[in-house]
């Protein structure tokens, strides 16, 4: 296998969730101080767009790093549990997490990394969460 | 598994400038910068994509405050939004007013007004056709 043929793809998914930012330890003034309008007390939502990046060697027989459909088909079980949820409470992550962009990016990026162990030349390099237009969180993993 | 975590906030500001070097003549500047080099000017709707990178505060789930980082940001655009950059902002009146220059300017300008070692990249959009990055990545 030709070793340089080391190739990232990106896949683009979309989910519709709810959040509320927002830490029960503060009071109300402290929390509006740090999350502005997002601590609405019954959440408000968005149409999250997510890009997956993925790396690996170009398999010969194929010409793929990995097929598409399975890429899809692995990272459409993990965003079951997000599309068409209130994330604070619908879901077990964001209990004590608070679901900012930043940290439901990586919960999202660990649970599709989790997904992708049983593709032993395939690696998740990172993700993209754009939250709106204007907003997204990035993450990759540290040793990089 | 260790992550490194990344937020980029997209802002835009609108403004015009003329691409002119003191250092060359009329007929040099009129070739290298073509109809860049209009007398009077031209505009651009410019996007600017603002990075920072950090560890998220434990508590917040944030790299910084969404409010703190968009006055930041919006402190250094607004001071050359509507404006025209070769005439009314003092740096481009030493600086040619390129995507580059712009966006080193920006650089030097947004690392001041963000916590230290925060800000990561820039991406400059000038038209939606060109764009200029700078930053730690590059």
């Amino acid at each position: 296998m030709d070793k340089n043929k080391q190739v990232t793809i990106t896949r683009k998914f979309e989910f519709s969730a709810s959040h509320r930012y927002w830490r029960d330890e503060w009071s109300a003034e402290k929390n509006e101080q740090v999350f502005g309008r997002c601590i609405s007390t019954y959440g408000h939502g968005h149409n999250y767009e997510l890009h997956v990046s993925v790396g690996g060697q170009v398999n010969p027989e194929t010409g793929m790093i990995i097929n598409l459909t399975d890429l899809k088909k692995e990272v459409n079980v993990v965003l079951e549990d997000f599309d068409h949820k209130f994330l604070n409470l619908d879901t077990p992550w964001f209990r004590e997490l608070v679901p900012t962009t930043e940290n439901v990016a990586a919960v999202l990026f660990r649970l599709i990394d989790e997904r992708l162990n049983t593709y032993p030349l395939l690696r998740l390099e990172r993700i993209r969460l754009y939250e709106k237009h204007d907003l997204y969180a990035e993450i990759r993993r540290a040793e990089d | 598994m260790k992550l490194k975590y990344y937020l980029t906030r997209i802002h835009d500001f609108s403004a015009a400038h003329r691409l002119d070097s003191p250092a060359l003549d009329a007929e040099s500047n009129r070739e290298i910068y073509d109809k860049c080099n209009n007398d009077n000017g031209h505009g651009h709707d410019y996007k600017l994509e603002v990075t920072i990178s950090g560890q998220p505060d434990e508590k917040s789930g944030l790299i910084w405050p969404r409010a703190e980082f968009d006055r930041a940001i919006n402190a250094v655009l607004q001071e050359l939004d509507y404006r025209h950059l070769n005439r009314e902002i003092e740096y481009f009146k030493k600086h040619i007013s390129t995507g580059e220059e712009i966006i080193c300017y920006l650089w030097q300008r947004l690392a001041q007004a963000l916590p230290e070692g925060m800000l990561y990249h820039l991406k400059l959009w000038e038209t939606n056709n060109n764009y200029f990055e700078f930053g730690r990545d590059l």
